[in-house]
């Protein structure tokens, strides 16, 4: 059709130059001198090349034509304005870069639709109203469960991360992530072992040969992919382990803290601790038709008949409960979506507010050109259409600039992201977000050019020709200042999120922990097989290795826990006072945290002892069961008596099987410290010496060392070598570092929010610069008269200065009020600090004045070395 | 002279017309026909033919094709086709009962 264009265009300016020709002889013959009849008939015609358009638009093909123009002619406008083009590409693509990073995270951890058949009937069942709070369930309540399961539910499974497991393999020791199954786990999400089969019900009988589901990655990586793999013998813990499957390629368990490389048989039912919490997800097919609230009345009943059996573990209240498995997953990365998004979209609207304004300015400059093609017969809606594909264009290049730098820094951003979040897949930049980009370059080139567009099309012809200068169209300047305090309000919200969030972290990391974390080191031993059979033979281990860490060089004091503070694992523990008693006459059950320590373990963290004394030599399994407890427990259950002296039993009300033997004596009293988060304050807590607990086969030791504590981890191998050459160390870290990891989602929120903050006020400042330079470049005439009638070089000053502060004022008072709604929604990631913080609002509207007051002053400073003379002889 | 515009979309009506009476013609002629039969009253907006024209073209309302006139200029002729002798009837009784219509409103009032 392009070929054909000429040929139809010659042929309508044939057959209308005739029309024109034969009507201007008509009214020659009718007495009209010649060159009246040439213009009438012309008159009479009608424009032209108006018409010719107009006839060939009749063919439907204008659109095509029109957008191969328009694409041609932004290319050289583009070309001809390098700095404009420069200066909106890259803030665009700051912009787009930006939303396309943050897309690929937030598709992996919810857009994207969960691997699995029947997502949709896919759900985790657990349990609310639980007495100690959480809604894990146990096998006890699992197997329960099951033998209702059989009307409601196509597959029930049971799944439970293990953690770290000992593989031997060749004499050589290795740590690999494990996680339990029972033998419905996988058909219940529709998945099947690419190689060999899935767990059988005899796999999960007690006393069954052990089995092994490989996870794809680890086949490859430690098989190399051998499809001879099946009935392989694999060593774990010291016990042997048929291999009899291998999961597909595309599997993918998001709720775990790391993908397990080795999927064991849970043995349903085990020998349960404690019927009440175990930390296992029970997941669910839903049979077609049945709906979650059926399921959930027809579950809730086996609840109540445990309570019959363990009346201390199961509250009147509980029930069953489903949640979809999808939103379990999404609801895991709690407000984080909502804040990327939300801050990374603010970004972009400033970004395009900016373009928006150069492109205003512009069009002031190019107002000629608009009433020259106006006047030759262009539409306004053909030249809007022509000044939308340039801003298409801008942010189409913009876009590939920002997925471009967006590639190049991705694994950085990556690493900023909590690894907790549960995410479906690996963040990737793939198609969808390409299309996403692709998508949103588009419609931003929209959104920024409209205004502009409208107001450049909107052309009278009369003033734009006979003005020797181009007058500024009042109601772009108004547009101007709108955009510009619509991005110093921006900016204002997410600087105070930034500045909210930072507050946060610094707050949390400064806490008064308890515990002194500089110059510890910590590692992790799991101690399993025959070799560590019996608690005693545990215990001797723990005491020969203290000892021998003790004495190394280098190495101050040495100690052992069963959890590291703000590792937030440790565990809690029902207990009773001795003689307290309830309404039932049975012992009255409290709530408190428990650790396994060694007494140097609070020498090691310098936690002081505040009243009585620590653990000792004696303090072993042939003596008197004793127990430490903290200020908060001291507070809490004994006010203004002396705890010391009196006894506390622990796990009585949880039934035979945690129930400890005797009561245990409180000796001594430590300060509180926050041992399972930095924000959390200290709960009462009891501390037992790992010489009298069988609950010692994963234990951490924690050492205080003399220079930097990776230092002293040769001396460590050395003296644990000759005890155990096989247990290995794991998790060797700094508790520096483990505090500081602790943090991760909080540095993750101050980071983001430091980053998009700044790049916000770096925006919005160039674009207060430009437009109040831009006034000032107008008013060069009006500044001129003004001096010229005797106006001082400072009032000029002045009068710049204050459009550009009246102009962030606006900003700042509809931002602040505007912040103070949205803070209100990140108020959970916040510590230490109220999201309505009157010094946080006062001190980001400072700064956002003083940044407005430099991005003015610059352009004021011109305006004050205006030459009079020079701006009058300019009219 | 007063000369009256032609209501608007009635002018496929009258080339229609025109064309059906006439045969074939060329552009000017149809705005110069147009012009005569209506004893001058009506005016074709000259220009605005050709696009109407050309949308009856792309419609198969009409067919051109490439002639000379008497005085041996090439002009482009255009003729009916049965689908533009259809739309002339369905646009005429279109018309007549609109006019009717109005007629019957002044007429009472």
């Amino acid at each position: 059709m392009f070929f054909r264009r000429e040929k139809f265009d010659r042929e309508m300016d044939e057959e209308m130059r005739l029309h024109l020709e034969l009507r201007e002889r008509e009214r020659s013959a009718n007495g009209l001198p010649a060159e009246q009849a040439h213009t009438s008939a012309r008159r009479n015609f009608g424009n032209a090349l108006a018409l010719r358009e107009a006839s060939h638009d009749s063919w439907g093909w204008a659109w095509i034509e029109h957008f191969a123009q328009d694409l041609k002619f932004a290319f050289r406008m583009l070309r001809k304005n390098p700095g404009f083009t420069t200066v909106a590409v890259l803030t665009l693509a700051l912009g787009i870069g930006a939303n396309t990073a943050i897309f690929s995270i937030v598709d992996a951890i919810f857009l994207r639709p969960l691997p699995f058949a029947d997502a949709a009937r896919i759900y985790l069942v657990d349990r609310t109203g639980n007495r100690l709070g959480g809604s894990s369930i146990s096998e006890a309540i699992f197997v329960a469960w099951q033998r209702e399961a059989g009307g409601i539910f196509d597959h029930l499974g049971l799944v439970q991360f293990v953690g770290s497991v000992k593989l031997t393999e060749d004499g050589e020791a290795q740590i690999i992530s494990a996680a339990g199954a029972s033998d419905e786990f996988f058909p219940a999400l529709g998945v099947q072992p690419e190689l060999g089969r899935n767990f059988s019900p005899q796999d999960g009988k007690p006393n069954a040969a052990h089995v092994a589901i490989l996870s794809d990655s680890f086949w490859r990586s430690q098989f190399g992919a051998n499809p001879n793999i099946l009935g392989r013998r694999l060593t774990l813990q010291g016990l042997p382990f048929t291999i009899i499957g291998v999961l597909p390629r595309e599997f993918v368990w998001p709720l775990m803290p790391s993908p397990p490389q080795v999927w064991l048989a849970v043995q349903v039912p085990l020998i349960s601790k404690n019927p009440s919490n175990g930390g296992q997800l029970a997941v669910g097919l839903l049979k077609p038709g049945v709906s979650p609230a059926q399921a959930e009345a027809a579950l809730t009943p086996a609840l109540g008949d445990l309570r019959q059996e363990f009346p201390q573990m199961f509250s009147p209240h509980e029930k069953a409960h489903l949640d979809k498995l999808h939103e379990v997953i999404t609801r895991g990365a709690g407000p984080v979506p909502l804040l990327l998004f939300g801050a990374v979209g603010l970004v972009l609207l400033i970004a395009c507010a900016n373009v928006a304004n150069l492109m205003l300015a512009r069009s002031a400059a190019r107002q000629r050109e608009m009433a020259v093609r106006a006047a030759i017969g262009a539409s306004r809606r053909r030249i809007m259409s022509q000044l939308l594909t340039e801003s298409v264009i801008l942010a189409v290049f913009g876009g590939a600039v920002g997925l471009f730098v967006c590639y190049t820094v991705f694994d950085a951003i990556l690493a900023f992201v909590p690894a907790e979040i549960p995410h479906i897949g690996a963040y990737n930049i793939d198609g969808i977000v390409l299309l996403f980009s692709f998508l949103l370059s588009f419609l931003t080139g929209i959104v920024f050019g409209f205004a502009p567009a409208m107001d450049a099309s909107k052309v009278d012809l009369n003033s734009s020709f006979k003005e020797a200068r181009a007058q500024n169209v009042p109601s772009a300047g108004r547009i101007r200042n709108v955009l510009a305090s619509g991005e110093v309000a921006i900016s204002l919200i997410l600087l105070i999120g930034a500045a909210l969030t930072i507050q946060s972290l610094a707050r949390l990391m400064w806490a008064p922990a308890g515990f002194d974390a500089s110059n510890v080191l910590t590692f992790h031993v799991a101690l399993s097989g025959e070799r560590y059979g019996t608690a005693q033979k545990r215990s001797a281990f723990f005491k020969q290795a203290i000892e021998r860490l003790a004495a190394s060089p280098g190495i101050e004091v040495a100690g052992v826990t069963d959890t590291l503070p703000a590792l937030r694992t440790g565990s809690d523990m029902l207990f009773s006072l001795e003689n307290e008693f309830n309404a039932q006459g049975g012992l009255e059950a409290h709530d408190a945290d428990i650790r396994v320590v060694s007494s140097d373990y609070f020498r090691v963290l310098q936690v002081p002892l505040v009243r009585g004394r620590m653990f000792e030599e004696s303090d072993n399994a042939s003596n008197v069961p004793v127990v430490v407890i903290n200020q908060a427990m001291a507070k809490a259950f004994w006010d203004r008596q002396d705890p010391i002296g009196h006894r506390i039993w622990i796990g009585k009300s949880m039934g035979p099987s945690s129930a400890e033997p005797a009561p245990r004596q409180i000796v001594g009293i430590v300060s509180d410290m926050r041992q399972d988060s930095l924000a959390d304050l200290p709960n009462p807590a009891m501390y037992v010496p790992y010489a009298q607990t069988k609950y010692t086969d994963s234990e951490y030791f924690v050492l205080r060392t003399e220079r930097a504590p990776l230092l002293a981890v040769p001396q460590v191998q050395d003296a644990l070598r000759p005890i155990d050459p096989e247990t290995p160390l794991t998790q060797i870290s700094s508790m520096q570092d483990v505090v500081y990891a602790s943090v991760k989602d909080w540095r993750f929120h101050a980071t983001l929010l430091g980053v998009f903050g700044g790049l916000a006020l770096l925006i919005s400042a160039v674009g207060v610069y430009g437009v109040i330079s831009y006034s000032v470049t107008q008013r060069t005439h009006e500044i001129g008269v003004r001096m010229a009638l005797g106006a001082q070089r400072h009032s000029i000053l002045r009068l710049v200065i204050r459009q550009g502060l009246t102009l962030a004022s606006i900003g700042i008072a509809v931002g602040v009020a505007a912040a103070l709604g949205l803070t209100r929604l990140i108020v959970g990631l916040l510590y230490g600090v109220s999201a309505a913080d009157p010094l946080t609002f006062v001190g980001v509207a400072m700064l956002l004045l003083v940044v407005a007051f430099a991005a003015c002053y610059i352009p004021a400073r011109r305006a004050m070395r205006v030459d009079p003379m020079i701006a009058l002889r300019h009219e | 002279m007063h000369r009256d515009e032609i209501p608007p979309g009635t002018l496929y009506l009258l080339i229609l017309k025109t064309l059906a009476r006439r045969g074939e013609l060329h552009g000017y002629e149809i705005a110069k026909t147009i012009q005569q039969n209506s004893e001058d009253v009506l005016q074709v907006e000259e220009g605005s033919l050709y696009p109407a024209l050309q949308r009856m073209l792309v419609k198969g309302w009409v067919k051109a094709y490439w002639g000379t006139t008497a005085e041996n200029r090439r002009a482009r002729y255009y003729r009916l086709t049965a689908l533009g002798r259809k739309q002339l009837q369905i646009e005429q009784s279109q018309f007549e009962r609109v006019v009717g219509a109005i007629t019957r409103v002044i007429e009472t009032a």
